[in-house]
């Protein structure tokens, strides 16, 4: 049992798009952070500690705070930085949970960002090549690999889409109508990247082949964006508004590190997508948080998916379904805005990745959905309990938090 | 904090310029000696925070190949991006919460296999310092040491002072990467000179090693064998370097008022026994002495000179050589949490203190100390 | 501890991975490289605590107020901190000696609450020392446009 009860009170993002050239990563991130001080009511003298992370490899930054938290509100403040991959917001987030549910901080204000236009230009990468590496870097990948590569390779996420199709019976025009679903949320959704009202699977079908069975359509664009949480304790969090969203709990689990046949790192053993590491992340954090039935109790999903096989596939390992069920849930309109549960009402990775922020906007996501401030993207269903999941690392970590309208018993 | 959590395990690998084997092999090394030290076995373990870099590992997602060697396969895992010493606050703050009851910190980094100072060097603001190619952490120390010198008047020979007592300790600890028994100012004074006043002699030696350490809640600790209690902890962020007055520690100044609140201390100089600092730079050292209350402010030097901070003084600071003797990034400061609990079991063998009952530990992070973590540990 | 797994050094690949990166400075800095094309030194003010930054920022840390009120500073300072370097970084991260020790100082410009750091011409520099700065409003490479400081008279 958690020491102290833990919710959030507030979120902010930055706009989210290609290339912010107005401003710097500091600058960008102060976006984030000071929406989220007005989202929630408080002044950077209510914060006691900050939690904050981005993947350094994308600007080349060393422990960007030592220079940019000035620029948040942390002056004086403890700012613990946590980075994990692309998971890394959502460890950040994590962070914010274990902060405050310890009883040594009250007040926690979570950051994670990726500015990443600012990033290494001698590769001379083009959009599409530039999210296949950022993918890549994601993934682990090393870096000379990718320059050695050029942007030839989509990289495991076609291994493991592949093999997902092979176990699930999912089809390509599954991938299609996950895409399409994922960005007409996006189109509503004023903080994401990409836009296509109206897409349809048909015109996902027709974009480039990358690699099969992964198209152009299927990828995540590679965003400059900055996302801020503001997590507290369940008594303070009742004093600043009706409806916080509590955190009930939080869980991550890695597995071995699995590239197969990249960068000869990891073992070839490991099926990319098996993903055990998430269903043992799942079953801990619904264990956690008191829940017994997830296909029953949960009400929204918020899968970690920057190429589309994935939101089907993590839908799975999150054990909202049995494995094979999920192609047939999207045929059903369950996973749309109006379905019985929702999936990446946001729009998904799949249309908004600033790597770094990534995961943590997964949360932010189920966190606005509960307290009902997603305006036109809102769900139809009232939302109880949502799950929000990262991954990230060789293909190796899992990140799962539960969220809730109601404390933890 | 009242038994609370504990440290009820703990290893360092040797610290050596060259360990001439992998980082996975060090932090395996040290994880173990860490379980077996603890009693415990790594299915006993609840949860892993590692402390590493990506700029300094020189790949991205640096925890990602420390899965199998820190015992985290299939198990609760998570990366603190600095030294291990804010890693430990992370898995406190994990026991507290009541989520877990058995934590693992592991720090590591190899200075053999990354460019010397360039990591510190990609701190700087990329939009003006960094690209001046001017300042970097021997630099930026050395402008803090002016200021500090020119506010206080502590001399050079001070400043070698403090160097030669640690590495005159460091002689006692047979981890230590360099010492110099019987060392004197006048041999730092001889080193080699970077940035005035910093020579050689004063500048914490990189290195390549790794620690670990296992924390575990009251419940779990009760068990244990002399489990050493974390009374307090404190963590507080200062300004950019050059926005901030440079004479003073006031992060670390602030950090350890919240751990002294926490701990039930009211005057430092008498209620610590022993305190391990992370003295990156020497005079570090004196401004920490200041920072955490030992003395008044500018006093730094005095209190050096009275021999209160020797080994047979009635504060000894840095029994096992301190940073001075061996500095690996991300991990000196939680070799000094280390340090600080062996000093309160009375397991500091040649090094050892007499009659330690409350010892407090230092770790930082950044330029000129910019961020700063202050635990006070005891024993039963 | 374990003995070593190995006696030989163990085989080692350098990978000679230079990236370049293209920071996005901000309309603040571009607007602190601008004035000094013009032979001016701008920095922001914070409207709530009037503290200056120079090199200017956009938020005050302090207050966190949007630092948009900008300031015309004069090129005179007090040195703040100083050191004389013996070494410089080489690009592989090694200290080097240099031929010739040079200062580098960080110097606050009268009316500002921030420091720049930059090299300090002549060979003696002592806190408390009034400086200019030596601007070059025609220089190429806007990092040149405040090439150094120098004593006054």
């Amino acid at each position: 049992m958690a020491r102290n009860e833990v919710a959030v009170v507030g979120v902010g993002l930055s706009k989210h798009v290609s290339k912010r050239r107005d401003v710097n990563m500091a600058e960008l991130v102060w976006e984030a952070v000071s929406a989220c001080y007005e989202d929630a009511g408080l002044k950077p003298r209510d914060i006691d500690a900050f939690a904050t992370g981005n993947m350094p490899a994308f600007e080349g930054v060393n422990v960007p705070e030592e220079w940019g938290a000035g620029h948040w509100g942390a002056y004086g403040k403890p700012v613990l930085r946590i980075t994990t991959g692309g998971t890394t917001g959502g460890s950040v987030a994590h962070g914010g949970y274990y902060l405050v549910g310890s009883g040594l901080y009250d007040t926690v204000m979570t950051i994670a960002f990726e500015k990443q236009s600012d990033g290494n230009s001698t590769m001379g990468l083009d959009t599409v090549a530039l999210a296949d590496a950022a993918a890549q870097l994601q993934l682990g990948v090393d870096p000379a690999f990718i320059a050695a590569f050029g942007g030839g390779a989509v990289g495991v996420a076609v291994y493991q889409a592949s093999s997902y199709m092979k176990s699930s019976g999912c089809t390509t025009h599954h991938l299609d109508k996950v895409a399409a679903l994922c960005r007409n949320n996006a189109a509503l959704n004023p903080y994401s990247h990409l836009k296509q009202p109206g897409l349809t699977p048909e015109e996902v079908a027709k974009t480039t082949l990358l690699q099969y069975p992964i198209r152009f359509g299927h990828v995540c664009p590679a965003t400059d964006g900055a996302c801020a949480m503001l997590f507290t304790t369940g008594e303070k969090a009742r004093k600043l508004t009706s409806k916080p969203a509590y955190v009930l709990s939080v869980a991550s689990c890695s597995d071995e590190a699995a590239l197969v046949g990249i960068a000869g790192s990891g073992t070839t053993n490991v099926d990319p997508c098996e993903q055990e590491s998430c269903k043992l992340a799942a079953a801990r954090a619904y264990e956690l948080a008191g829940i017994s039935d997830p296909r029953g109790e949960i009400d929204l999903a918020e899968p970690y998916s920057p190429f589309a096989h994935q939101m089907l596939m993590f839908y799975e390992r999150l054990l909202l379904c049995d494995e094979g069920e999920a192609p047939s849930i999207l045929d059903s309109g369950s996973m749309n805005l109006d379905g019985e549960l929702p999936v990446c009402p946001s729009g998904g990775v799949i249309s908004t990745n600033a790597i770094g922020a990534s995961a943590m906007e997964r949360i932010a996501e189920c966190a606005m959905q509960i307290m009902g401030k997603c305006g036109e993207r809102q769900v139809k269903k009232e939302v109880h309990k949502a799950v929000a999941h990262g991954w990230g690392g060789a293909v190796n970590l899992n990140v799962v938090a539960v969220l809730s309208d109601t404390p933890r018993r | 904090m009242e038994k609370e959590a504990a440290i009820i395990g703990y290893a360092q690998t040797p610290y050596e310029a060259d360990s001439n084997c992998s980082r996975e092999l060090l932090v395996l090394q040290a994880t173990r000696a860490a379980l077996e030290a603890a009693g415990l076995k790594r299915e006993d373990l609840d949860t892993i925070v590692t402390a590493n870099n990506d700029y300094l590992d020189g790949r991205t997602i640096s925890n990602m190949r420390l899965v199998e060697p820190a015992g985290s396969w299939r198990k609760n895992e998570s990366k603190v991006e600095m030294d291990g010493a804010f890693a430990l606050l992370y898995a406190l703050t994990r026991i507290l919460s009541g989520d877990h009851d058995i934590a693992l910190v592991v720090a590591e980094s190899q200075a053999s296999v990354y460019g010397g100072i360039l990591p510190g060097i990609m701190m700087l603001d990329p939009t003006f310092d960094r690209q001046r190619w001017l300042l970097n952490e021997v630099s930026g120390a050395a402008l803090q040491a002016s200021a500090y010198m020119d506010a206080s008047g502590v001399s050079e020979e001070q400043i070698a002072g403090v160097a030669a007592k640690n590495l005159d300790n460091a002689a006692g600890n047979p981890l230590a990467l360099r010492s110099l028994p019987g060392a004197d100012a006048a041999k730092v004074m001889a080193s080699r000179p970077l940035y005035s006043p910093i020579r050689d002699l004063m500048m914490a030696p990189l290195c390549d090693g790794a620690c670990a350490l296992v924390l575990a809640s009251g419940k779990a600790a009760a068990k244990a064998e002399k489990p050493v209690w974390i009374k307090g902890v404190g963590f507080a962020h200062d300004s950019y370097l050059t926005e901030r007055p440079l004479e003073s520690m006031n992060s670390l100044k602030l950090a350890a008022g919240s751990c002294y609140a926490q701990a039930g201390i009211e005057d430092a100089a008498s209620q610590i026994d022993l305190a391990e600092v992370h003295e990156r730079f020497a005079h570090e050292e004196l401004m920490s002495y200041e920072a955490l209350g030992f003395c008044g402010p500018l006093q730094g030097g005095a209190f050096f000179d009275s021999g209160a901070t020797r080994m047979d003084g009635k504060l000894p600071v840095n029994a096992s050589g301190g940073a001075m003797g061996a500095n690996v990034d991300c991990g000196a400061g939680l070799a000094r949490v280390i340090e600080a609990a062996m000093q309160v079991r009375g397991d500091a063998g040649k090094h050892q203190a007499k009659g330690v009952k409350t010892a407090l530990a230092h770790g930082q992070t950044g330029i000129c100390a910019q961020e700063n973590i202050v635990y006070v540990l005891g024993g039963e | 501890m374990g003995a070593k797994a190995a006696k030989d050094p163990v085989p080692r690949v350098s990978i000679p991975l230079n990236p370049v990166f293209g920071w996005t400075v901000g309309n603040w800095m571009e607007n602190f490289f601008d004035g000094m094309k013009e032979g001016k030194i701008l920095g922001s003010r914070c409207p709530d605590c009037g503290r200056v930054f120079l090199p200017p920022r956009m938020i005050c840390e302090r207050c966190f107020a949007k630092a948009d009120e900008w300031v015309e500073l004069p090129a005179t300072g007090t040195v703040q901190a100083c050191t004389e370097a013996a070494v410089k970084v080489a690009e592989n991260g090694d200290m080097v000696d240099l031929e010739n020790p040079e200062i580098i100082a960080m110097v606050k410009h009268d009316g500002a609450d921030t420091c720049i750091t930059a090299r300090l011409e002549g060979a003696d520099a002592s806190i408390g020392m009034r400086v200019e700065a030596v601007l070059n409003p025609g220089a190429e490479n806007v990092l040149d446009l405040l090439a150094a400081y120098r004593p006054m008279g």
